[in-house]
């Protein structure tokens, strides 16, 4: 086969004639386009099947002889500058575009459903392979300036799907933001983490797969791509790799603190995924090229899940609290699904539980191996990145236990005084049962998602523990590029070392799901009591420094770290007063040159207007002053 | 005849310069029959000059050559050796075809017009004759002329429509443009006088003469005036905005598309290619006051309250990118600035066209009084973020490549030191941050968000295929040019390394 590689540059063209398609029949003849809508998702997931294959073909062939091809074509002909286009293929290339095809089509069978009832169906179909034919330009570029150019491309992506929603304020905010921050990463060359994560939380206000596509799945990821990329580069200088593991441990913390006191159920993910790539910008740091990699796909599969099933609920809430995304996708309003949706209660258990690193599931593996490199590197840095790990099995077990366990507080409050009426509690049972069958299909990728996420150890992981290191698929991938970097860690882990860690980290992530459990239960109990105030006033004296502690945490948690105000005051302020300033001065003084020419010419002519305004009498003066003159003059010139 | 047609020696240029203004004095003589008889016979003398045009170039210039092509040489004024000579080579070709690409779209985007149409429509017509003059005259003395010819109907479009201020703003352009004139008219006299008994004022001559290098700064510094209002480069810039605030938005597609690019142009083809040791001395400063531009504006940009001038200002910062180019003197660097100077005609002229037809059904000319458009005018909302997008460099659009290729000019210019060249693109950058920013604030602050529109469906009228048709067609070239730059690029390479062949050897 070795054709395939020859026509591998096809891969990003394959999804590109549906938003070219769309887009001229939604300009053109939107009626005709709007007509057929669902139509469109067929050939838009058919296409994306096909790439998917043959990505696995790729992947099949990188497995058996791993070899690299690069082929390219010169794009502008000129003496003194070329610029190349072509494709480059190696495991890494093989590897991504299977990540982003697989996560693409599910995400696609899961919002022909999820949309099916929104106006911009096809305006999102549109984006969404427009989104997915830039990433897999980005993961087969063959040099920077292409990998710019598909950078670029994905920001604007991203950008159109954020602010999908344009007649929301907030999104219209958000997709700016978005846009901006990721020009900023341009020139930084990374973002989504520690100073530029800013954008992360605020693109939520997306459609729901859009956050499962972009920002769990595929474009967070794309970021640690780049990184992975250009890793050949920045090893030669440990300062970067350093900076790299520094950039990456900040993230870590960040996340999983800032996870913590999140209402929004979407932006408590966005956070998990923060600190989730902190890790992996941990691991890249450290030069465990294998297990950053191996965690980018393990978080993106289970990320993915997550964010399918979060859309599930958060579509079930809105029937009953309505269609404002502060409220349906507000925490607080929720809990006790479990009984209503006990499909995307299990999809969501599954996800969780990966995500906290519970041994059979996807995450514990590749996490694991992080966290035991991690210990080789730095002991400080260890202990940081275990400790979140607890904090990560405890925010993701609170989102957890807050949406499906207890009961649903939506009803709690109507007794609390706030104004839901009772007719919501009413509607809620009949709507339930019915979105229950009408979400059978959506779920269908949720499930298949959670297969996904237990095969994942048993092909990759599972053959780790059987064979040992040097067998496994993703190294034996990966070997070309890592050759320098992996005899340093494979060494190391022989069974005993890999049973010692991972018992100490399944150990401490059932401690941080043991202490969700611990403080989710007064709340509940107090929510029971209809009186959520009363449960901080009866702790007595005793507990008002841990109190003010937790208060503490949480305002910071809740503030988002005041990173948010900090820019805001600082850049966005700065920008703003720069502009007036500028604007201000080109008003006044600039342009205050040019008028203040114009009325001083004006003055000037109407007083020569003036002074020759034909008097007689007034000539006769001037005359004879300077006939005065001259006499004064010649008197005093001649004597 | 035939003889005619087969030589090269039949009158192409003259015929394609005095074409569109000696048919649309035509326009005078037609029957009073309403409009839209002046409508299409405009649209038609425009179509007809594009097709002619297009057909000269294509088959009687040769792009591999770098020299003259399509000469023409007649004595007009005897005793002072004034020639009518005109000609072509590739830098000028490109600017040409913008000239006819964008005449013809403002033309048909000049429809809703009613008042004095019959005059408004020549002077568009007589503008396309003197742009085409000053792009293809080959005599110092011809180009000043045709350079002057063309502000009289620029002046004229901008004093009787447009907005409130439009007097101000007229007077304002007349001014500054004659006032740069004046140094144009010095150094233009000054070249064509120094050093013989009889004036020389043909550009081949020229640009292989050289003089001492305090005069030739000299001259340098008044065309350096001259372009500088017309580009425009800071501080001269400020009739820019306010004439493209207030005139009709068909006449800020030729300003924005085709009129500033003429100081660009200038640039190129008298301070770089007759003065060459001038311009090595200067070419700091342009790439210091380019930089300066990029930031400046669009941070003043950000300020505006009003769309056109928003975009007003969002033009100059692009000029900055030409500057850079300009004063990179790179192989490179040039064609960036030429391939900037294309694709900007482009993106400014479908800007400002949006915001013309966007403000056609509003009636909103302030950018915080607007919002949630999109709703009502999705197509152009589409365009509208897809032309924003061409504006801040979106890979795949001109906008990109231009500036891509500009700052590569920059990297790779053996003419400055390390520090200074870091310095420079990292300003760069910001700007390339920036432009985002004021650019897409913009389309929020018009299109996004949800607001009740009271206003009654007759603002909706003159909606449909014309606008989208000229939208779109604008839209492919620049996505044309950013697939594939070499369109471009290969008309003006060979040109380019002949300018550059002065100032290595």
């Amino acid at each position: 086969m070795e054709h395939a590689d020859q026509y591998s540059w096809i891969i990003p063209f394959v999804p590109l004639p549906i938003p070219i398609l769309i887009g001229m029949g939604l300009l053109l003849f939107p009626t005709a386009t709007k007509n057929l809508r669902r139509m469109w998702a067929f050939p838009n997931i058919l296409l994306l099947s096909i790439v998917m294959i043959f990505s696995l073909d790729l992947s099949i062939q990188q497995i058996n002889g791993s070899s690299i091809y690069q082929y390219v074509w010169s794009w502008t002909i000129n003496n003194d500058f070329s610029f190349e286009f072509g494709y480059f293929i190696d495991s890494l290339t093989s590897i991504m575009s299977i990540l982003i095809t697989t996560v693409g089509i599910f995400v696609l069978i899961y919002s022909d459903n999820y949309m099916s009832h929104d106006e911009g169906y096809l305006r999102f179909f549109a984006y969404m392979s427009l989104f997915n034919t830039s990433m897999l330009g980005l993961v087969t570029s063959c040099n920077l300036i292409q990998i710019y150019i598909f950078w670029e491309l994905v920001g604007m992506c991203s950008y159109l799907l954020i602010g999908f929603w344009f007649t929301r304020p907030a999104a219209a905010n958000a997709c700016q933001k978005a846009f901006v921050t990721n020009r900023i990463g341009d020139f930084v060359a990374k973002s989504a983490q520690f100073p530029l994560h800013v954008w992360l939380p605020d693109a939520m206000e997306g459609p729901t797969p859009i956050s499962a596509l972009i920002h769990a799945a595929t474009m967070v990821a794309a970021k640690i791509f780049l990184v992975a990329r250009l890793l050949p580069l920045f090893i030669v200088i440990p300062y970067i790799m350093n900076l790299i593991s520094l950039i990456g441990i900040i993230t870590v913390l960040l996340g999983a603190t800032l996870a913590l006191a999140q209402n929004d159920i979407k932006k408590g993910l966005a956070y998990s995924t923060m600190s989730q790539l902190g890790y992996m910008m941990l691991a890249l740091g450290m030069g465990s090229y294998r297990a950053a990699l191996f965690h980018l796909i393990t978080h993106a599969y289970s990320k993915a899940l997550l964010f399918l099933a979060s859309g599930s609920i958060i579509h079930s809430m809105e029937a009953i609290v309505g269609y404002s995304p502060e409220k349906s996708q507000n925490m607080v309003f929720m809990g006790g699904l479990r009984k209503h949706v006990p499909v995307t209660q299990i999809a969501f258990l599954v996800g969780t539980l990966s995500l906290c690193g519970i041994p059979p599931l996807a995450c514990f593996w590749s996490k694991d191996e992080i966290l035991s490199d991690s210990w080789l590197y730095s002991p400080i840095f260890a202990i940081i990145a275990w400790s979140t790990a607890g904090l990560t099995a405890f925010y993701m077990f609170w989102i957890y236990l807050l949406t499906f366990e207890g009961h649903l507080n939506v009803h709690f409050q109507k007794y609390s005084g706030k104004k839901s009426s009772s007719f919501y509690s009413i509607k809620l049972w009949g709507k339930e049962e019915q979105k229950i069958i009408n979400r059978n299909f959506r779920l269908f990728p949720l499930l298949t998602l959670t297969m996904n996420n237990n095969e994942q150890p048993y092909t990759i992981g599972g053959k780790k523990e059987a064979q040992g290191m040097h067998l496994d698929i993703l190294s034996k991938l990966l070997t070309p590029s890592i050759n320098l970097l992996h005899q340093n860690s494979n060494d190391f882990e022989d069974s005993y070392q890999f049973f010692k860690n991972a018992t100490f980290s399944v150990s401490i992530a059932c401690f941080g799901i043991f202490t969700a459990f611990l403080l989710y239960k007064p709340f509940y109990s107090s929510v029971q009591n209809l009186n959520l105030l009363n449960s901080f006033v009866k702790r007595g004296p005793k507990r008002i420094l841990l109190d003010k502690m937790i208060y503490l945490i949480y305002d910071w948690s809740y503030n988002r770290g005041y990173i948010d105000m900090f820019y805001s005051i600082s850049l966005t302020k700065g920008i703003r007063g720069l502009a007036e300033l500028t604007h201000f001065f080109d008003r006044r003084v600039i342009d205050g040159i040019t008028n203040g020419v114009g009325i001083t010419s004006f003055f000037v002519g109407e007083s020569v207007k003036y002074l020759g305004g034909s008097r007689i009498s007034f000539y006769l003066l001037l005359y004879l002053v300077y006939v005065f003159i001259f006499l004064v003059i010649s008197y005093f010139i001649l004597f | 005849v035939y003889l005619v047609f087969t030589t090269n020696y039949f009158p192409w240029l003259t015929i394609i310069v005095f074409l569109p203004i000696s048919a649309g004095s035509l326009l005078f003589f037609l029957p009073h029959k309403g409009n839209k008889l002046i409508k299409w016979y405009t649209i038609c003398i425009c179509i007809l000059e594009v097709l002619l045009t297009a057909y000269a170039f294509c088959y009687h210039f040769r792009l591999d050559d770098p020299l003259i092509q399509l000469e023409e040489d007649y004595k007009w004024i005897n005793f002072f050796d004034f020639y009518w000579r005109l000609g072509i080579d590739g830098l000028s070709i490109g600017p040409i075809l913008l000239t006819g690409f964008i005449t013809t779209l403002a033309t048909l985007e000049a429809w809703p017009v009613t008042r004095d149409s019959r005059l408004f429509h020549f002077l568009m017509l007589a503008m396309y004759s003197g742009q085409i003059g000053s792009f293809s005259s080959r005599d110092l003395l011809l180009f000043f002329i045709m350079w002057e010819f063309e502000l009289i109907p620029v002046y004229l479009l901008l004093s009787m429509w447009g907005g409130k201020k439009r007097l101000y703003s007229a007077t304002k352009f007349i001014l500054y443009t004659a006032g740069g004139s004046v140094f144009l008219l010095i150094g233009v006299l000054g070249l064509g006088l120094y050093g013989s008994n009889e004036p020389t004022l043909n550009f081949e001559t020229l640009a292989n003469q050289s003089y001492p290098v305090a005069l030739e700064i000299i001259f340098y510094i008044g065309f350096l005036i001259a372009f500088a209002v017309k580009s425009p480069i800071i501080p001269l810039h400020t009739w820019l905005p306010d004439t493209h605030g207030e005139a009709h938005y068909s006449t800020c597609m030729l300003l924005a598309g085709i009129l500033l690019k003429m100081g660009a142009y200038g640039l190129v083809r008298i301070n770089m290619e007759l003065l060459p040791h001038a311009h090595s001395i200067f070419s700091p400063w342009l790439i210091i006051v380019g930089t300066m531009q990029i930031i400046y504006v669009a941070s003043t940009s950000l300020g505006q309250r009003n769309l056109k001038k928003r975009i007003a200002y969002s033009s100059v910062s692009h000029m900055g990118f030409i500057i850079i180019g300009i004063g990179s003197i790179t192989d490179t660097g040039l064609n960036g600035a030429i391939l900037q100077i294309i694709s900007h005609g482009f993106i400014g002229a479908a800007l400002f066209f949006l915001a013309g037809t966007s403000y056609d059904r509003m009636r909103l000319v302030y950018l915080d009084e607007m919002g949630g458009m999109a709703v009502s005018i999705p197509k152009i909302f589409t365009m509208f973020s897809i032309l924003s997008m061409a504006s801040l460099a979106l890979p795949g659009m001109s906008g990109f490549v231009a500036e891509l290729i500009v700052f590569f000019g920059i990297i790779t210019s053996q003419k400055y030191f390390l520090m200074p060249k870091i310095l420079i693109t990292f300003v760069m950058a910001i700007g390339m941050i920036l432009t985002p920013i004021y650019s897409l604030s913009m389309s929020r602050q018009m299109f996004y968000g949800y607001k009740l529109f009271n206003a009654p469906s007759s603002y909706f009228f003159y909606s449909g295929p014309r606008e989208l048709f000229v939208s779109i067609s604008i839209f492919l070239p620049v996505i044309g040019i950013g697939i594939y730059p070499d369109f471009i690029l290969s008309l003006s390479g060979e040109k380019v390394e002949t300018i550059l062949y002065n100032y290595f050897y």
